[in-house]
């Protein structure tokens, strides 16, 4: 392990990888403080003031580093440099969240019908192989149309504007209701590859001779597949976390720019700039700040935690688990 | 039975279990909403201004006609029973029923995807079995470094970088289907929709020039959807190929003499190619999704475009359902596909020793 961990070290690409990591997460804890909220009030305020500022995208400045983007049709501006910083946070804890949980329920399925083999690990495969013919964009539209469905009649507009009052929301409803839809859709429907890995890992360690003493001991299936199976076996999964979370970011970010929600503040920013990225005479560097920061920071946010997925497979899945996880 | 055969008929009977499973487990979800709502599904479709009494009458018959208060199974048996007659549901939104809108729509989409499985397949293939093949040497670091690039980058932004380059700068290619002036001409009596396919139908219209233009505006979506399918298929073709080459089998063809060559093409290829397929059949759900983005992007007037305009409107579940089944039916079509060709270029499937 330590001389896997030394050589992980050594590799430039690994370390290109962990910096910039790091900085993200760095970026994210320090948000309020480079990018203070009351700052933005401040400049918000401000370009209300000036009439000319309302149209076009203003130049990086002092108190603006990376410029602002004209939005159209409400004469405001956006401050590119906050939205970078504050997206950061918002785009960490949407992978983080997104892939972890991705992981843990794929891992907890693959391992469990895995464990107790036999017709029940062929059905739970087979429901496996059924959803990864479900593409992930049609679950996320199914979602957000049944949560809207379900909500409807205690959040919706004409629910709140009619004469009855809205139904108190439940404890169910409640919670339902704080769930960006993106992300409940990606947890449901994206955990197959990790289900598939960790039940062909664990299908093998099964045969193995420490799990057969501990079940010879009289261990419990919970205690055999936590204590023992998944440590053991999680490895994979990690790595398909790590890459998952530069993955899914750029998901979310691609979705929100179609117009799909989501919630990416990066996303929202590109697609508030669209209109801008081709400059007056065709020219796509006049306002380059419109796109150039959002986009670095989506791009390298993804090459980031890809690079480090490619890392952590070579030191923690020396050889085999690649052709599992195609 | 020929091995082939059967094989063949193995897949496709797999198609109706895994559309079953899909199927129940959407319909599990369904049953959190009331009611009500569940027979918005069987809504009739209707020019009649309904009064509200009306509405909630019709509602009421439609929940005792098709057991909507009933358990799960009997409900799911009977939404089953009325999509396999082909009754999708009415959507309001598009003044349309479901399943008549996804099929008028398809041949744009399709036109997309086949396009787009044309070209990575090959591309994705060749690409691998060259980087593996010159393992650690330029040709290889160049592949790995554009393959990591497509992978890594959001195809949206490809799309922005396309458009902004190969559009505005260069007017080479323009976004949507075709331009103005020919999308009259194939809105007009005298043109015959034969495949529904522009590239296609131009020519036995004897249009070649829709044809070309046509082929003009497909060349930006297609490409910003090839790349990521490219570097993937590239990349697993690449590991499968390296691993190929270590075999013995290799080293006891190049000690008869064999050249390099044929070795690679004739012998390592045919073995990775089962791997390199086989990811790709996995991929076909993220194609479908890889679509949606582009056809969003670019504005091609698909069943991408139609399912969005139904998403910002009333409550329409039955659009989303009815796109839910469409699009897993589109890629079990696309997955079976390409098991035949692995069968075809698989000699151990075609024998039946695989399978």
């Amino acid at each position: 392990m330590m001389k896997g961990l030394h050589r992980f070290l050594s590799r430039g690409q690994n370390l290109f990888a962990l910096a910039i990591v790091i900085s993200y997460i760095f970026v994210a804890i320090a948000a309020p403080q480079l990018a203070p909220e009351e700052n933005a009030k401040k400049l918000a305020a401000r370009f209300e003031l000036i009439p000319a500022a309302r149209n076009t995208p203003q130049p990086p400045a002092q108190e603006t580093p990376f410029g602002t983007i004209a939005i159209t049709g409400i004469t405001k501006q956006i401050d590119v440099y906050s939205n970078v910083i504050w997206g950061t946070r918002s785009a960490l804890e949407f992978g983080l969240i997104v892939a972890l949980s991705t992981a843990l329920f794929g891992a907890i399925i693959g391992a469990a019908s895995a464990y107790f083999g036999g017709i029940f690990n062929d059905i739970m495969m087979r429901i496996t192989d059924a959803f990864l013919t479900f593409p992930i964009i049609v679950g996320v539209l199914f979602i957000q149309q049944l949560l809207s469905i379900i909500l409807g009649p205690y959040f919706s507009m004409s629910a709140l504007l009619s004469e009855t009052p809205p139904p108190q929301p439940n404890l169910f409803i409640d919670l339902l209701s704080k769930i960006n839809p993106l992300m409940l859709a990606l947890i449901l429907f994206s955990w197959m590859p990790y289900a598939r890995v960790i039940n062909a890992v664990v299908m093998r360690a099964k045969e193995m001779d420490y799990i057969k003493a501990a079940r010879a001991l009289g261990a419990s299936h919970s205690r055999i597949i936590l204590q023992h199976l998944l440590p053991n076996t999680i490895s994979p999964a990690i790595v398909m976390a790590a890459r998952d979370i530069g993955g899914v970011v750029i998901l979310q970010a691609t979705l929100t720019f179609i117009g799909l929600g989501g919630g990416s503040i990066w996303g929202a920013m590109l697609a508030d700039g669209r209109r801008w990225i081709i400059g007056p005479g065709g020219n796509p560097l006049t306002y380059w700040w419109v796109f150039i920061p959002g986009t670095l920071a989506l791009v390298l946010f993804g090459i980031g935690w890809n690079l480090l997925g490619d890392g952590l497979n070579e030191w923690l899945n020396p050889r085999t688990v690649n052709h599992l996880e195609m | 039975m020929p091995p082939i055969l059967r094989f063949i008929i193995n897949r496709l009977l797999s198609i109706p279990v895994t559309l079953l499973i899909i199927t129940a487990t959407l319909y599990g979800f369904v049953m959190l909403t009331p009611p009500e709502t569940r027979a918005m599904l069987y809504f009739p479709q209707t020019n009649r201004m309904l009064t509200e009494e009306q509405v909630k009458r019709l509602i009421e018959n439609i929940i005792e006609q098709h057991h909507l208060r009933d358990p799960y199974p009997v409900q799911y048996v009977m939404w089953l029973s009325s999509l396999i007659k082909g009754d999708w549901g009415y959507s309001p939104t598009l003044k349309e029923d479901v399943l008549k809108g996804l099929v008028r729509r398809t041949p744009v989409t399709a036109e997309l995807t086949i396009f787009s499985i044309l070209l990575f397949i090959p591309f994705g293939l060749i690409s691998g079995v060259i980087a593996g093949w010159k393992q650690n040497r330029i040709a290889d670091h160049q592949f790995r470094l554009t393959a990591f690039t497509a992978t890594s980058l959001p195809p949206f932004i490809f799309a922005i970088v396309f458009m902004a380059i190969f559009y505005v700068m260069l007017h080479w290619f323009p976004p949507e289907r075709l331009s103005p002036l020919l999308s009259l001409d194939i809105t007009a009596p005298e043109w015959h929709n034969f495949t529904g396919l522009l590239t296609i139908d131009g020519f036995l219209n004897g249009r070649p020039d829709i044809s070309l233009d046509a082929a003009r505006h497909l060349v930006l979506p297609v490409l910003t959807l090839c790349l990521v399918h490219w570097a993937t298929l590239g990349r697993v073709t690449r590991a499968a190929m390296i691993e190929e080459l270590q075999k013995e089998y290799i080293v006891a063809g190049k000690a008869r003499g064999i050249n390099n060559r044929r070795l690679v093409w004739r012998h390592a290829f045919r073995n990775a190619l089962t791997p390199a397929l086989a990811s790709s059949g996995l991929s076909a759900a993220s194609l479908f999704t890889g679509v949606f983005v582009v056809e969003v992007i670019f504005n091609f007037k698909g069943v991408s475009n139609m399912v969005l305009s139904t998403v910002y409107g009333p409550p329409d579940a039955q659009s989303i359902l009815g796109f839910a089944i469409y699009s897993v039916i589109i890629v079990l079509v696309i997955m079976f596909i390409l098991d035949i060709i692995q069968a075809v270029f698989d000699p151990r499937i075609r024998e039946g020793i695989i399978s």
